[in-house]
């Protein structure tokens, strides 16, 4: 424990040096503002500003978008609070009780709620993640390829059950991503799978063409097709925050607490980001919290649950990225792919290898987190001034850093044609409602899923039955199944239910919601 | 039933391509091990998951009683989501400008090319400010370019002369 904390220290101290500061304060800007933006979602964020990383320090460049991420989850917290806008899925949530109380007349109140919610979920769950990371690396090492393998399976399939839209679609997307990795020169045989000849598919198709096309472009694409309809605000109404009181902070503690733990383990199962955590906290509010009756007309629970849960998401989602490399959300499926351009493989190893980096990161966590309240704050109005942005500007610059983030790669323009083609595949996945995350999850994962698999099967003379009979691996498979089942149980329950007209804020079913939201954040 | 086959058209194209996937893997050539999986094994194990789920897509969109079950949750959806009309002509426009910018990109070189694009794209998307379109299009280029050509040394695109002229310009700075 001393020598967590004494870890802990170093990373504070490293992160005051001027780069990592600046990157932080850089990353909490530009996730307030992603987080703003209604058109710009959170993933797609983190992903634009990847390629600008390159040539960073590996710790600059994952604090930059740890940062991005963080704050990313609360500033779209304003726009739902004042406009009815929210900036993100994660907020809708506020539409319902932070909109309401804004409309009572208490709008301060509103954000104040909400940026103590986002400082108190973050925090302890930054601790959380502090204390845990280094006990689930350690646990990890008894590791090998079979347990690799089930753990992959574990997250791939836990993002197709929490993802959006119907599983089938969820597993054609999967299996997408599992082939377009597979593209390339196989690291077994050195055989060339799908190269059709062409010498750049020989080094295979990068990860980051795949991601910042299916996410930028797809979805500017899709919105250009709208006529980018969001309309810019006339007037920035009364923007300032009221902090609440200690006393009155006291008064909602244990439901504090209660939806922080709610959104760390959420953030921690691989799939379900911040959306679904603030989803579920609002959910289990409204079912067992002391105002259920209340909530939806403006209470301090409906506003509290949701910001401290997405919040709190963010140090659970980091524990797999870096214990297990696996990322918990797709955010952190960028983050994991910024390990891997800087030739850093997340994992058991990396709290031996790289300990100061991890607790540099830590630390900036811990910081950012601070930094974002006090710049929610006192830069709240400048912040919600970004709407009065027209979208085809902001949506043009979106497209700038998508072909950016192409040519920066392997400064060749064939990867600016696959981006354009991800691009289109992106845009015909949103408008068939394939869910993207499995896609690009299945690109980043796939590599790593093949290489743990082939493994096995050359250690275990191609004995399947490794993964289901050592014990970590069979545990780990199971939950994968049980997984992967709960959405089809939920599915056949619905069908032998009544059908009878859905409720507005209808969160009994926390499947059903996230499923209509989007969770990919 | 048109709709129907509407909705089973993009799973029809999923198999197809899948089937003429899976003979491109049949041809990967290796030098073979005994007892061991082949290069092809894990491609294949993906097409067999898109193969199967698209032929349970098309049958279930085919052959399920109700249209709602029919279409999935999908098409429930659509409605909720964007009340805007969708306009096919504005994304065959933004798709046409990009493949444009893929085009000249060598020839007119980063900083022409895309600030070229930025101002068509604004003008397709609907903003009608010229002030704000061409200086922040510029001013953003030449920021973009001047950080990824002169700081940290992104290789971009210089074009040919003379707009090669204009990249130079820039990394004179």
């Amino acid at each position: 424990m001393i020598e967590i904390f004494a870890q802990l220290g170093d990373g504070f101290i490293a992160c005051l040096h001027p780069t990592t500061m600046l990157m932080l304060l850089l990353g909490i800007v530009v996730g307030l503002l992603v987080g703003v933006l209604p058109g710009l979602t959170l993933v797609m964020g983190v992903v634009l500003f990847l390629p600008f990383t390159y040539k960073m320090q590996v710790t600059d460049a994952i604090v930059l978008l740890s940062a991005m991420y963080v704050s990313g989850t609360y500033g779209g917290a304003f726009t739902s609070i004042l406009f009815r806008i929210p900036g993100e899925p994660i907020h809708v949530p506020l539409l319902w009780d932070g909109y309401a109380m804004a409309r009572n007349g208490q709008p301060a109140r509103a954000l104040g709620w909400t940026l103590v919610a986002a400082l108190v979920g973050g925090l302890l769950s930054a601790v959380a993640m502090v204390m845990l990371t280094k006990s689930v690396a350690s646990f990890a090492l008894r590791f090998s390829s079979p347990e690799y393998f089930a753990i992959l399976v574990f997250g791939l399939t836990s993002v197709i059950a929490l993802g959006s839209g119907s599983l089938a679609n969820a597993v054609i997307g999967l299996a997408l991503g599992l082939l377009i990795a597979s593209v390339g020169t196989d690291p077994i045989y050195g055989a060339a799978r799908f190269t059709f000849d062409m010498p750049i598919f020989a080094d295979g198709i990068e990860f980051l063409v795949v991601m910042v096309g299916a996410y930028g472009v797809g979805e500017v694409l899709s919105r250009l097709e709208r006529g980018f309809s969001s309309k810019p605000l006339a007037t920035i109404s009364s923007t300032k925050t009221e902090l609440p009181s200690l006393a009155e902070v006291g008064q909602v503690k244990a439901m504090l607490l209660r939806s922080t733990v709610v959104g760390h383990i959420i953030g921690i199962i691989p799939g379900a980001g911040a959306t679904v955590a603030a989803f579920v906290a609002y959910g289990l509010e409204s079912q067992f919290g002391r105002r259920r009756a209340q909530m939806g007309s403006g209470v301090v629970e409906g506003i509290v649950a949701p910001q401290s849960a997405a919040t709190a998401s963010v140090g659970g989602a980091l524990i797999p990225l870096l214990a297990l490399g696996i990322p918990g959300s797709g955010a952190t499926a960028v983050i994991l792919g910024a390990f891997m351009l800087h030739g850093i493989q997340p994992g058991p190893q990396i709290m031996m290898t790289s300990s100061a980096m991890v607790y540099t990161i830590f630390a900036s966590i811990f910081i950012g987190i601070a930094m974002m309240c006090v710049l929610g704050y006192f830069a709240i109005r400048p912040l919600v001034k970004i709407l009065d942005f027209p979208e085809a500007i902001v949506s043009a610059f979106v497209m700038l850093f998508c072909f950016v983030g192409a040519l920066a790669i392997r400064s060749n323009v064939t990867d600016l044609w696959l981006m354009i083609g991800f691009g289109a595949l992106g845009y015909l996945f949103e408008r068939y409602k394939f869910p993207i995350a499995p896609l690009v999850l299945g690109v980043i994962l796939g590599p790593l899923a093949e290489e743990s698999f082939m493994n096995s099967m050359i250690s275990f003379s191609n004995d399947w039955t490794v993964f289901f009979t050592r014990p970590i691996a069979g545990t780990v498979m199971a939950l994968a199944i049980l997984t992967l089942s709960l959405p089809i149980i939920g599915l056949i329950r619905n069908r032998r239910k009544p059908s009878g007209p859905p409720s507005a804020p209808q969160l009994s079913s926390v499947g059903g919601a996230e499923r209509v939201l989007t969770p990919e954040a | 039933m048109g709709a129907r086959l509407t909705q089973a058209l993009p799973y029809v194209i999923l198999l197809t391509v899948a089937a003429w996937l899976w003979s491109i893997a049949n041809g990967v050539e290796y030098d073979a091990r005994p007892d061991a999986l082949g290069p092809a094994f894990w491609p294949k194990a993906a097409l067999v998951l898109i193969g199967a789920m698209s032929v349970f897509q098309i049958a279930r969109t085919l052959m399920s009683s109700s249209d709602d079950e029919a279409v999935g949750i999908a098409a429930g959806l659509e409605e909720e989501e964007d009340d805007a009309p969708r306009r096919p002509l504005l994304l065959a426009l933004g798709v046409g400008l990009t493949i444009i910018y893929a085009l000249t990109l060598d020839t007119l070189g980063f900083p022409v090319a895309t600030a070229a694009f930025l101002i068509a794209f604004m003008y397709v998307g609907g903003a009608r400010n010229h002030v704000a379109i061409w200086a922040s299009s510029l001013i953003g280029v030449a920021v973009t370019a001047l950080l990824l050509m002169r700081v940290v040394y992104v290789s971009l695109p210089r074009g040919v002369a003379p707009f090669s002229g204009v990249s130079d310009f820039i990394t004179s700075f």
